[in-house]
């Protein structure tokens, strides 16, 4: 006779016991942190990626994050993503003025035809 | 229950938070009471401490077997107080909660000339003791939203002094290949600079962007003569952070502990700045 399955009343016994020993949660624990701490660095670059994109204005021009850092890096400005985000959070006419300062002159121009 | 109340003036009824309470052995050490002052027996002694007046007074039980004092009782009892006045012999349960408020106080008695007027208690016996039991009806207790209400609660409350002034000003600055925001006034902290000590003034050269009400300063890389007067508050290390390697099912683990030295820095003021092209919020216009 083959293997009878006895239903799910064996199941629910072992599902209380989902637990791991102290020393184990601790491996775990510090694992996690320490590859975390890593990823931090990547994670807030996401975050302050979307904020940043989430505040460049789209009204004229087709414009956005990556045309955005393309000018900043043309226009020779060292501001990082970090501060650009806390800025666009806090302050955020600062953003307006900092778009407005690189799309100046010869670059709109460009964008201008291409529509 | 017993409620002792001392009245500084006779026609005054004072309430029951500008009272203080106080154990009756210390007031009066000659008062040999016959039982003990138990929280349950729950004698409630108010006494109005700057003016201990000359008369006690013994207001009603509130067992309604018991009868209210004809006499008030002089101030330092030179006997002891004979237990049928004070009755508190062990009242049954029963009778307590028997008491209504349409109590059976015998006014019968014959009015004394020193009769007292007692104070109805509004409530039962083991209930929590309110406000309203001690005040009269006559006052009037402003409700929350009236100014009158809003007058006593700013008298009431602390007052929080207002938060120094500060330059409306900020800038960014790098320092230890890090961009931070800095406003003058605050403190943040830095990768440790070596050769500063406690106290000393630090210029920081590498302003990016300072920002005022009015305009922007933005550096191309960098805002030309401007500078970030800041002071070295402490040299410290970091909160530990443990560095722990693991590789599972091959018994191999490493543990360290990881300090980073850092600096605090209180940045006081940001200068230099005013000479350098603003920018404002008004766009200039597209030169075809």
């Amino acid at each position: 006779m083959t293997r009878v399955k006895r239903g799910y009343i064996a199941r629910r016994r072992r599902k209380n016991s989902l637990t791991r020993n102290i020393t184990q949660q601790k491996i775990r624990a510090l694992v996690s942190a320490h590859r975390d701490r890593d990823r931090q660095k990547s994670d807030f670059r996401r975050l302050w990626i979307t904020r940043i994109n989430a505040v460049i204005p789209e009204k004229e021009v087709y414009y956005n994050y990556s045309k955005f850092i393309h000018d900043l890096y043309k226009r020779h400005l060292l501001l990082n993503h970090k501060i650009l985000a806390q800025i666009a959070i806090l302050n955020r006419n600062y953003i307006y003025m900092i778009y407005n300062e690189i799309i100046k002159n010869e670059d709109s121009k460009e964008y201008l035809e291409m529509i | 229950m017993v409620t002792i109340v001392i009245r500084s003036k006779p026609d005054r009824i004072i309430p029951q938070f500008y009272q203080q309470k106080l154990r009756l052995s210390t007031l009066y050490p000659s008062l040999k009471l016959p039982f003990e002052l138990t929280k349950m027996a729950s004698t409630t002694l108010t006494c109005y401490c700057s003016s201990l007046c000359s008369t006690l007074q013994f207001l009603q039980n509130q067992n309604p077997i018991s009868k209210p004092l004809s006499q008030p009782v002089s101030r330092f009892l030179s006997t002891p107080i004979s237990p049928p006045i004070l009755t508190l012999q062990n009242p049954s349960l029963s009778q307590l909660y028997a008491f209504k408020k349409d109590s059976q106080i015998d006014d019968e008695e014959g009015d004394d000339s020193e009769s007292v007027d007692l104070p109805d208690f509004k409530r039962n016996a083991f209930a929590r003791p309110k406000l309203s039991d001690v005040l009269p009806d006559d006052i009037e207790i402003p409700k929350p939203g009236t100014p009158e209400y809003d007058d006593i609660l700013e008298k009431l409350l602390p007052k929080k002094s207002p938060p120094p002034p500060r330059e409306e000003i900020f800038a960014v600055v790098m320092v230890g290949s890090r961009q931070y925001i800095v406003i003058p006034g605050r403190w943040i902290y830095t990768q440790r600079l070596k050769e500063a000590n406690v106290n000393d003034k630090i210029v920081l050269n590498k302003v990016l962007l300072v920002g005022t009400k009015t305009s922007t300063y933005i550096g191309k890389p960098v805002v030309t003569n401007a500078a970030v007067h800041a002071v070295v508050e402490e040299q410290l290390l970091d909160d530990k952070v443990i560095v722990f390697k693991y590789k599972k099912k091959k018994n191999y683990r490493r543990t360290k502990g990881h300090r980073q030295p850092i600096t605090r820095i209180k940045i006081t003021g940001i200068t230099g700045f005013e000479d350098y092209p603003a920018s404002t919020l008004e766009a200039e216009t597209v030169s075809s």
